[in-house]
């Protein structure tokens, strides 16, 4: 198969595969909004009204974060089970098995386009938002995009080998929800060093951070935080890439034989 | 004469979990060339499957050697064992199409012939999971009859679906089978097997234990399946 043929068999395995998933509900494609929304809903009912939060604009600022942080989540949970998810393809044809994760990959950005879609129009309107730099979120997402593919393949060649990771993958989005500024400013930590080393340990912190610069603050991402950003995301795809190249041969004996 | 696949010791197991091995292949060395039609037989559990997957290049064996002559593709047909029971039957027969390398736009251009072959009538674009196994079986076969590889390695499709749709399909068979070509034929129907293949290998408990001309393999097969009883 040439890249060009993948290219469009990940495109289709993702938007088939979201058509299969609108029609096992009432609701449909609603659900890519509804979800995220409630999830919002859900965070702001516990820290703006019953824990009386006084930032301004907590909903937007709770909303950029969590909605950044579901796009990562959800797209590498469901990547990590999409070898497993395919196991009869496998058991047929001879392709990459990275085309499962990647399309996993390819619907979280389907729905994500809507999603911040959304935001942007509730941004503009509800005068909140700060559109000067809004033509970085494009790299942004790039990168982003980046982080999750090398994410989701590693993740998917974990569950793969063995499935307990599953457990561990879930647990760890748990961790990464709280240690990486959805409900929080990571700016607000007070001591330099322990924001620098959050912000460049976590990827996902200083993604946060740069969509709130570039949505809420109307400022430009930081430069050398971005620069930081885009090597950790492409080394993890570099490592993904190596890792299917060695253990491609032994993937399906592994999916298939248990 | 050019072989197009050649087995050489070939072993796999499985690992059963709990340090326990499952040998699904042992020691199986074999060539098939150009204009071959040989016919696998054997009880449930035996090995047949796998060899197939092995000549598929699905799975690569443990030890021993697997080589393809240059350019030579092998492609399984199987029951569909992957269709997405929420997509319809157009759906994944596209899906079916761009898996076995075709373009999207060859993909698309095929699709009225599945369709017609297929003959699921206004079925072709409900979701498979409202099929019955031998619609499925329908869907599966057309899907695959547009495969252009050297190998074919058939796994147990023409054996379900009604009998109109069973010959139908085992002519489609006949007649794709051009002497450039090699198939592999797994079937629990000793009659098509007869009738598609020259000769067979016998598989127990994943070993060749039989080979040559059908007629002989047959012979041996049903001779040992009436003793086990």
């Amino acid at each position: 198969m040439t890249t060009i043929q993948y290219l469009t068999l990940i495109d289709t395995l993702a938007r088939f595969h979201l058509r299969g998933e609108a029609r096992q509900f009432y609701l449909g494609y609603l659900w890519w909004l509804l979800e995220p929304a409630l999830y919002v809903a859900v965070f702001y009912i516990v820290f703006q009204l019953l824990l009386e939060s006084r930032q301004p604009g907590y909903l937007y600022f709770l909303a950029v974060g969590k909605l950044t942080f579901i796009w990562f989540s959800k797209s590498v949970v469901q990547a990590s089970s999409s070898i497993e998810n395919n196991k009869g393809l496998i058991a047929q044809v001879t392709i990459s098995k990275a085309v499962f994760p990647l399309a996993a990959v390819q619907q979280g950005l389907y729905r994500q386009l809507a999603v911040f879609s959304i935001l942007l129009v509730l941004l503009f309107f509800s005068g909140k938002g700060q559109f000067h730099y809004w033509f970085w979120l494009l790299p942004l997402m790039v990168v982003q995009m980046i982080l999750i593919s090398g994410v989701g393949l590693l993740a998917a060649l974990m569950v793969c080998w063995h499935k307990d990771f599953q457990h561990l993958i879930q647990l760890g989005m748990m961790f990464l929800l709280f240690v990486s500024g959805v409900f929080w400013d990571v700016n607000a930590v007070a001591d330099a060093d322990v924001r620098r080393w959050l912000l460049f340990l976590n990827p996902l912190a200083t993604l946060i951070d740069a969509y709130r610069q570039i949505l809420l603050l109307g400022s430009m991402p930081k430069a050398d935080l971005m620069s930081v950003l885009l090597c950790q995301s492409l080394f993890l795809l570099t490592i993904a890439v190596g890792a299917y190249r060695i253990f491609q041969a032994r993937i399906a004996l592994r999916v298939l034989s248990r | 004469m050019t072989h197009l696949l050649m087995l050489d010791n070939v072993s796999l197991s499985f690992d059963m979990g709990a340090n326990i091995r499952y040998d699904a292949l042992s020691s199986i060395s074999l060539q098939i060339a150009a204009g071959d039609r040989v016919g696998v037989l054997g009880a449930n559990g035996s090995g047949k499957s796998t060899l197939l997957k092995i000549m598929a290049k699905i799975f690569e064996p443990e030890t021993g050697q697997v080589e393809w002559a240059p350019n030579v593709t092998a492609s399984l047909l199987t029951l569909g064992l992957g269709f997405r029971p929420d997509l319809s039957g157009r759906d994944n027969a596209y899906l079916s199409c761009l898996l076995m390398g075709l373009s999207s736009k060859a993909a698309s251009s095929c699709l009225n012939e599945i369709e017609s072959f297929c003959e699921l009538g206004s079925f072709f674009d409900q979701p498979v999971k409202f099929y019955s196994t031998g619609m499925r079986a329908r869907l599966a076969f057309g899907s695959a009859l547009l495969n252009q590889s050297r190998v074919l390695l058939i796994d147990e499709v023409l054996s379900v679906g009604d009998s109109v749709f069973r010959e139908k399909a085992k002519q489609a068979l006949e007649e794709q089978l051009s002497p450039e070509r090699a198939a592999i034929i797994v079937s629990h129907n000793l009659g098509q097997i007869r009738s598609l293949a020259d000769t067979a290998i016998l598989m127990e408990r994943g070993e060749i234990s039989a080979s040559g001309a059908i007629n002989d393999v047959l012979e041996v097969y049903q001779r040992s399946t009436v003793t086990s009883r």
